[in-house]
């Protein structure tokens, strides 16, 4: 920590000036906050009568997320987009994925990467509208593979929409998995594997009780970023489903954006915005955890 | 090292088997686009000529084209500066706790920004500014957690003690700013300002609840409007526009991509 320089005691005024706007917009983000959680417990709607005259409704809301149909279907629905998505496909994948790399060089390696980075980088909706130009009726999943064998030509996200956007999020979302393994497995020695070998362990053992419990720390810094991420996850699902067929796709925050914007029950929204906050922040608390046990 | 090789054949083919199912997409998404008599279906194109691209960059495509580098630019040239403008006294100046107080900030961000889209959205309301000036705005906001915390972290990288010779030698603060810290911490803004940017050229939640006609939406909402039209598809508009929407957040990876990738080391060895 830097003593009081005359340099520094001399622009110490000015600098403060300077962080006025920042400290002006971080107010902002937090009342903005506390702003949401207030809502919650009324029952403001975006237009009509309860838009200007809303009142005080105490815990009304929430109390609703768990008696109303909605909310806990919704739930269910990110719960199983979460899971499947981001702990089963892009984790485990990814570290397949960067555990077989590990092995390979030059083109082939770059290939792939910039494969898959490529689906990271591109903007959401234009991964939409990828899967959804890929899986429609006349799309070239059909076009080319089910049709040439002969069966009719299959609507995907009228029959099997959670599956599509599962596999459209894994499609999209695998990269960061991949990189943060990658480096992961580079850190550990070649010398502990080796010796493991050496010591007859087979190649998975040597995955399951050498490798993993190595990179422990790193897969708790991953779940808790894709979790965080997916189970808050929009713009895709959004526009590749709408939330539907029905509510097949209705996850958490398409379920608040319709309830906020379409149905206009802003106060209801507001509720199930801090209902997903107390859900992310409780997992967060327990990979954290996980990151900080030694074992 | 023998087990190794015996278990590549087999790996071999499984990853290309991945990069197949990786890549067909963006094939589709390639051979549509330059195909002026495309029928959306993944084949060799019938032609090749730019008429696809023509159409995604002229009337309100190319307005929405515009809006977005509007968006992108303002967004992260002001993200860059209110975030500059902090992030350099709280690096130099003892102020107490703050080190929690800007990780603290960083955890805020992590929660949903889902949860505050209806205060935002009324403040906009009320401010007038329910367009892409309040799009801006709002982003800088979301952003300015992250960005404060990369900043004030590389501005910690770069010593006092030339700043303060220079103060030795008379200088202004305004010249030890502009002169000697801007140079030295070029590479820490280019990250932060393509970060920002990058995230605002992505923004998709924001501009649909902000922005109320076609001339007026960026590109994510442009897209989305145009293929969410049930109509005829419009294949080959389509693709063109999702290239010409793509290049720019894949083109600022690969500019960045040394300093990104020591990002993730970084996070990595945080562990």
């Amino acid at each position: 920590m830097a003593q009081m320089s005359p340099w520094l005691r001399s622009a110490r005024l000015p600098m403060l000036g300077a962080m006025l706007p920042a400290i002006a917009l971080i107010a902002a983000l937090v009342y903005f906050t506390a702003w949401a959680v207030t809502y919650s417990f009324t029952n403001l709607e975006l237009t009509g009568f309860n838009s200007i005259n809303w009142k005080w409704i105490g815990f009304d809301n929430y109390i609703r997320l768990f008696t109303r149909n909605g909310f806990l279907g919704s739930l269910w629905v990110t719960v199983v987009f979460t899971f499947f998505s981001a702990l089963v496909g892009q984790s485990v994948f990814g570290f397949a994925l960067a555990a077989s790399m590990r092995r390979i060089q030059g083109w082939g390696r770059t290939t792939v990467e910039v494969t898959i980075m490529l689906g990271w980088l591109l903007p959401d909706i234009v991964a939409a509208f990828l899967w959804q130009a890929t899986t429609s009726t006349n799309g070239f999943l059909n076009t080319l593979i089910v049709e040439p064998l002969g069966f009719p030509a299959y609507n995907f996200l009228a029959s099997n929409a959670l599956a599509v956007v599962i596999i459209a999020n894994i499609w999209k979302g695998t990269a960061w998995s991949y990189l943060l393994f990658s480096a992961a497995l580079d850190s550990i020695s070649r010398e502990i594997l080796e010796a493991a070998r050496v010591d007859g362990a087979t190649g998975l053992q040597r995955i399951w009780l050498v490798t993993l419990p190595i990179i422990r720390p790193h897969i708790a810094t991953n779940m808790l970023f894709i979790t965080i991420w997916t189970f808050t996850y929009f713009p895709l699902i959004y526009a590749l489903t709408g939330g539907g067929p029905g509510s097949a796709t209705e996850v958490l925050s398409i379920f608040m954006y319709h309830q906020s914007f379409g149905v206009g029950k802003l106060g209801y929204g507001a509720a199930i915005s801090v209902a997903m906050v107390i859900i992310v922040g409780a997992l967060s608390i327990f990979y954290l955890r996980q990151l900080k046990e030694p074992k | 090292m023998e087990s190794y090789s015996r278990a590549t054949p087999l790996t071999a083919i499984a990853l290309a088997f991945v990069a197949v199912i990786w890549v067909s997409p963006f094939a589709w998404l390639l051979t549509t686009a330059v195909d002026p008599k495309t029928r959306g279906i993944l084949e060799i194109p019938h032609a090749i000529g730019i008429d696809n691209f023509v159409r995604a960059l002229s009337g309100t495509a190319g307005i929405q084209f515009v809006n977005s580098v509007w968006l992108s630019v303002g967004t992260a040239t002001l993200t860059v500066l209110v975030a500059a403008a902090a992030a350099y006294p709280l690096s130099r100046l003892n102020l107490p706790g703050k080190n929690l107080l800007l990780w603290s900030l960083v955890l805020l961000r992590l929660l949903p920004a889902a949860g505050i889209i209806v205060p935002l959205y009324f403040t906009a309301l009320g401010l007038h500014v329910l367009n892409t000036v309040g799009v801006m705005l709002a982003l800088t906001v979301l952003n300015l957690p992250f960005a404060l915390l990369l900043l004030k972290n590389f501005f910690d990288t770069v010593p006092i003690e030339l700043e303060e010779a220079a103060y030795v030698e008379g200088a202004s603060l305004w010249q030890i700013v502009t002169q000697i810290v801007a140079p030295l911490s070029r590479s820490g803004i280019a990250v932060v300002w393509f970060f920002a940017f990058t995230n605002a050229w992505n923004e998709f939640l924001l501009p649909l609840i902000f922005a109320r006609t076609a001339n007026t939406f960026p590109m994510s909402v442009g897209l989305f409007a145009a293929f969410g039209d049930h109509g005829a598809v419009d294949y080959g508009f389509l693709a063109a526009y999702s290239l010409v929407y793509a290049a720019p957040a894949v083109a600022v990876y690969f500019l960045l991509r040394r300093n990104l990738n020591t990002g993730f080391a970084g996070v990595g060895v945080k562990g």
